[in-house]
């Protein structure tokens, strides 16, 4: 097909790439600037070059921070992801009115506001509503108090909000999974549960293991959860850095952690890639 | 067995939504759960008073937009991608997934400072315009299918009938992928009128949205209006989903539907 010369195209794709660069990209380097700045009590910050913000970074609290960041959305996107998995196996197989069904329930919880959640388990979990008073009217509990703030009540915030989008996520290829290696298997006699074990998880192995490393990047900056649902000493760093840059008004330091945050997200990001590009060879 | 696991993950998925619909409709001012009484007027003061209905209406007129900028920068990337297949598109395309890739706090402390430094800092425009880049990556994936599902007869059909590229795109291109923008539109406008940590970052202290309001309300001691306003948010995510289903095909979407 022969094409005039257009000037049109790169117009258009210059023009979308400035937005991007402009809104998405500039932002990020200015954040990596500002973490070298000084803070002014005053006002926001001093122009400076300093690795002060950064050298806050290595002190127990921080490392502590860290630690139970790492540990918290690790724990809740491997949670997330067991849950999810068959989840969706046995959803991808079903009729295709249930199919929208769950994929409308899914794509509602998707986008459903992680503020709204938060206080949906909030009142779940509290004293005068939802399970504490669920148990005492069953005779299960005697002095039912509330069950939030906890770092469990934290934890099962996590996991409800990562579900719909690892499902959503891992839908379209279980959804055209080749189906025969499991209907042979069945054939044979083996039984569903060592189907799962021996054709289902070491296929969608890689799958798995680079949706669990998204899941952990995106555990890892949620906010609402751990002030709603967890106490203070269960926060994350999103909340620390939040609270740093808004709270105490410490631009710079608020910067450097979210730095440090983009260069672990970075690193995580890359190895899921890697791992996914030599497993495909 | 793998009835039940569904029914499971199905009963914990929507509990807490019916807890939060009982809060909304109970008379009582305690949040207590089920209602002893029945009662509208939490919903009469979410619909009525001043500050509940700004909210509403900085958060819709935000979603909007915010849609419109995303899905038109995505359709740009998209159609460039699909025109030329350059090595340039490419790299814009993958630089409009990065915003999914990180997490949300370091976007919203980047575009904090980048509003403060623009002088932008609590204006509309800066929560608009940063919802509009963030919420890019759904749509620039949903009409990615689209374009892959043109196929190569009609537009060279068109153009063999003398069609100009920008004839081909108005007339053959676009009728064929509005169902994906459409969809891309309403994924980001639900997204964007739900999205809580961006917006406060940004302008929340003086651009109160829906979620912010909910959120500061929670916190510093909440009553029922915040139950009612959740469930607001539920029905309106549900009816715009079920009316997008009817205009997209989400099955088809997200797999193959077993009978088809």
């Amino acid at each position: 097909m022969i094409r005039s010369p257009s000037y049109a195209p790169r117009l258009i794709g210059g023009l979308a790439f400035a937005v991007m660069a402009v809104f998405f990209v500039v932002p990020l380097i200015f954040m990596i600037v500002v973490s070298f700045y000084q803070p002014d009590p005053m006002g926001f910050y001093k122009v400076d070059f300093v690795w002060e913000n950064y050298a806050k970074f290595f002190s127990s609290f921080y490392y502590s921070v860290s630690f139970r960041s790492i540990y918290s959305s690790a724990l809740g996107a491997v949670l997330v992801v067991a849950l999810a998995f068959p989840l969706v196996l046995i959803v991808s197989d079903l009729n295709r009115t249930w199919q929208l069904f769950w994929i409308i329930l899914l794509l509602s919880l998707m986008c459903l506001s992680e503020v709204i959640m938060g206080f949906a388990w909030l009142i779940l979990l509290s004293e005068s509503a939802g399970l504490p008073r669920l148990l005492e009217a069953l005779g299960l509990w005697d002095n039912p108090r509330s069950l939030s703030p906890s770092f469990g009540a934290m934890l099962i915030g996590l996991v409800f909000l990562g579900f719909s989008i690892v499902a959503l996520i891992l839908y379209p290829s279980l959804a055209r999974r080749d189906r025969s290696i499991e209907e042979a298997a069945m054939t044979l006699g083996t039984p569903p549960a060592l189907v799962f074990f021996k054709v289902l998880l070491p296929t969608f192995r890689t799958s798995l293991i680079s949706v669990t490393l998204t899941m952990f990047v995106y555990l890892l900056g949620v906010f609402v959860m751990p002030t709603m649902l967890g106490r203070p000493k269960d926060w994350t760093m999103t909340v620390i850095i939040s609270d740093k840059a808004l709270g105490d008004a410490n631009l710079p330091l608020g910067a450097a952690l979210a730095v440090v945050m983009l260069i672990v997200t970075v690193i995580v990001l890359l190895a899921s890639a890697l791992f996914a590009k030599g497993r495909r060879i | 067995m793998r009835k039940l696991y569904l029914w499971i993950i199905a009963f914990l998925l929507i509990a807490p939504f019916v807890v939060v619909l009982g809060v909304s409709v109970g008379a009582s001012k305690n949040i207590t759960f089920p209602p002893e009484a029945l009662s509208a007027a939490w919903y009469e003061e979410l619909l009525t008073e001043a500050e509940w209905l700004a909210a509403i209406g900085r958060s819709l007129l935000i979603a909007v937009i915010a849609g419109v900028i995303a899905t038109t920068v995505a359709l740009a990337i998209n159609y460039v991608l699909w025109r030329t297949g350059s090595r340039f598109a490419k790299f814009t395309f993958a630089l409009g997934l990065g915003p999914f890739l990180l997490p949300p706090i370091i976007l919203a402390l980047g575009a904090s400072l980048f509003w403060a430094e623009v002088g932008w800092y609590g204006r509309i425009e800066a929560t608009i315009v940063s919802h509009g880049v963030f919420l890019v990556t759904l749509p620039l994936v949903i009409i990615a299918r689209g374009f892959a599902a043109l196929t190569d007869e009609v537009i060279e059909a068109a153009q063999t009938l003398g069609a100009t590229p920008a004839q081909v795109f108005r007339t053959v291109v676009l009728p064929l992928i509005a169902p994906y923008v459409a969809t891309g539109f309403a994924l980001v406008a639900i997204i964007s009128v739900n999205e809580y940590l961006i917006a406060n970052m940004i302008s929340g202290f003086v651009v109160e949205t829906l979620p912010i309001k909910i959120f500061n309300n929670v916190r510093y001691g909440y009553s029922p209006v915040v139950a009612a306003a959740s469930m607001l948010f539920v029905a309106l995510t549900v009816t715009i989903l079920l009316a997008l289903s009817r205009i997209t095909d989400l099955v088809a979407l997200f797999g193959t539907s077993k009978d088809g």
